[in-house]
């Protein structure tokens, strides 16, 4: 006789007067394949946990920005975050598609020569500029965007020294009506700062002003803000070009567009609430093209959106290690991801879905990473089906920072998979091993 | 290890305690497996029915029906007079 399918016992408090405006949905959503491959075998392959990439979704979430932009203004040029995710293979993609590099370091900037970027595509951004990295910029004809007053003048003794020419834009923080207001980074509007800035630097003799760079912050979910940013960048062009008769090449409206994750203590989830590209897109053009400037001085407009550009298309696939009770009666479950790898689980709530159709019957839990670290939380209130241990699990929207930011502690950090435009994955960082975090150290002799 | 006696259960799963004012729902395997506790049912009498019945492992029940048992207790709907009474 066949035996019956087993589910595991439940009981369920039932609380009253707490409305749940959403409700739960019927069916927990599973992702069962990337690309056409079986989570699963992915994870048979490669180990668990494991990282994987789409190409398909980069170049597909790219095309939709680039359209975004393409039809409403006419001279847009992206430029790839580095920091948000400079694994070769993925900057490779967006050097493919077009994009130029947005550094912020000597390594970076090193990084993108080697993946054969011409230095003058290379935007070189960021507070931290020594001489020496300021002479590398120099000398691969690169756009340094200046920060503050410090590096300005330490460019122009570089400049002297080398005899050379820099091509060099500012950096400026304003007030875009969001808060917080980043002050921080650059020179300000506002207080006539970022005037001044452009004054002292067109009377440099080898400085060449090309640009304007704004970055009013990050995750930003107002267009609106842009339209703000735009319009002040707009009357800083205009200024320049009334008082030196020069008109600059471009303005870099930054990134800080959201991607779809769901922000902590966010009410509604981030699908429903984050613009979309089409949104900045108008309210960034608008903002420029119904400005005093004139349409055939139109500046280049630069973008350098990293995290809605690769969010989407990062996974990391995870195995249940344990289901536990605490003393309280919440259910919890540890899995094989901890906070090392998953730097954004600080901000986001991110999506952790099952593999197949489990019960339907869904119990409020919390998850837990492996590290014997009491901080080591990857979501701390999710409704979530019972699962068995060795259960595959995957995170989904993980592409921004995790790779960049996380760290090794405890264990080593794990393969990274590239799934091709044929469906065929690919290591593009292999896991540590004990070795080769060895060959950084040593040990001295007693 | 026995149910307490503000505890209601009904068919369809739903348990009330009248001394917490407590409501709860159970999936029809909970609902089970608390009705062979109310009638007695000792672990291994309940373990020796589920494997005969169920597409289980021995280990997976008996670490389920713990943790269920666990809960019971959290919730007030069991009592277990001598905490070391494993069973």
């Amino acid at each position: 006789m066949k035996k019956l399918a087993y589910e595991k016992p439940v009981i369920s408090k039932i609380t009253a007067g707490v409305p749940n405006k959403f409700g739960l949905p019927t069916k927990l959503k599973t992702i069962s394949a990337i690309d056409g491959i079986a989570v699963e075998k992915l994870m048979q392959e490669y180990g668990s946990p494991v990282f994987v990439i789409s190409e398909k979704t980069i170049r597909e979430t790219y095309a939709d920005a680039k359209q975004a932009f393409e039809t409403r203004y006419p001279k847009v040029q992206f430029a790839w975050s580095y920091k948000t995710n400079y694994l070769d293979a993925v900057c490779s993609i967006f050097h493919d598609e077009g994009s130029w590099a947005e550094v912020v370091s000597a390594f970076e900037f090193e990084k993108a020569l080697s993946l054969g970027v011409n230095g003058s595509n290379i935007i070189f951004n960021g507070p931290e500029k020594s001489a020496d990295d300021l002479k590398l910029a120099i000398n691969h004809n690169a756009c340094i965007h200046i920060d503050h007053f410090d590096e300005l003048y330490l460019l122009i003794k570089v400049t002297r020294e080398l005899n050379k020419k820099a091509r060099v834009a500012i950096r400026i923080n304003l007030d875009a009506g969001i808060y917080p207001i980043w002050d921080r980074f650059g020179f300000n509007y506002e207080n006539g700062e970022a005037w001044n800035a452009i004054n002292r630097i067109m009377l440099a003799e080898n400085l060449d002003l090309i640009g304007l760079h704004t970055h009013i912050g990050t995750y930003i979910m107002s267009a609106n803000a842009y339209a703000i940013a735009a319009s002040k960048l707009a009357n800083l062009y205009m200024a320049t070009h009334r008082k030196f008769d020069h008109w600059l090449k471009y303005v870099d409206l930054g990134g800080g567009f959201a991607s779809k994750n769901t922000l902590k203590g966010a009410y509604m989830p981030g699908t429903e609430t984050c613009p979309s590209f089409d949104e900045y897109a108008e309210a960034i053009s608008n903002a420029l093209i119904s400005s005093e400037i004139p349409h055939e001085n139109l500046p280049v407009l630069f973008l350098e959106t990293g995290r809605a550009l690769i969010d989407d298309a990062g996974y990391l696939l995870t195995t249940v290690l344990a289901n536990k009770r605490s003393t309280h009666g919440r259910r919890t479950m540890v899995i094989d991801a901890g906070v090392n790898l998953l730097f954004t689980s600080f901000w986001y709530n991110l999506g952790i879905y099952p593999t197949r159709d489990l019960s339907s019957h869904v119990e409020e839990s919390t998850i837990y990473g492996p590290l014997c670290m009491n901080i080591d939380v990857i979501r701390d209130a999710i409704n979530f089906p019972q699962v068995k241990t060795g259960e595959r699990l995957v995170i989904e929207r993980v592409g921004a920072y995790n790779m960049t930011q996380w760290m090794q502690f405890i264990t080593f950090r794990p393969n990274v998979i590239l799934i091709d435009l044929d469906g065929q994955p690919h290591i593009i960082r292999k896991k540590e091993e004990l070795a080769s975090l060895q060959n950084f150290e040593q040990n001295p002799k007693r | 290890m026995k149910i307490t006696g503000e505890i209601k259960i009904s068919d369809n799963g739903f348990v009330f305690n009248s001394r917490t004012g407590d409501s709860f729902n159970l999936n029809p395997f909970g609902l089970e497996l608390l009705k062979n506790i109310e009638t007695g049912k000792d672990f291994d009498q309940i373990k020796n029915d589920v494997l005969d019945r169920f597409d289980i492992d021995d280990l997976t029940f008996e670490k389920d029906f713990y943790e269920f048992c666990a809960l019971l207790k959290h919730h007030q709907i069991i009592s277990q007079d001598d905490p070391l009474d494993f069973k």
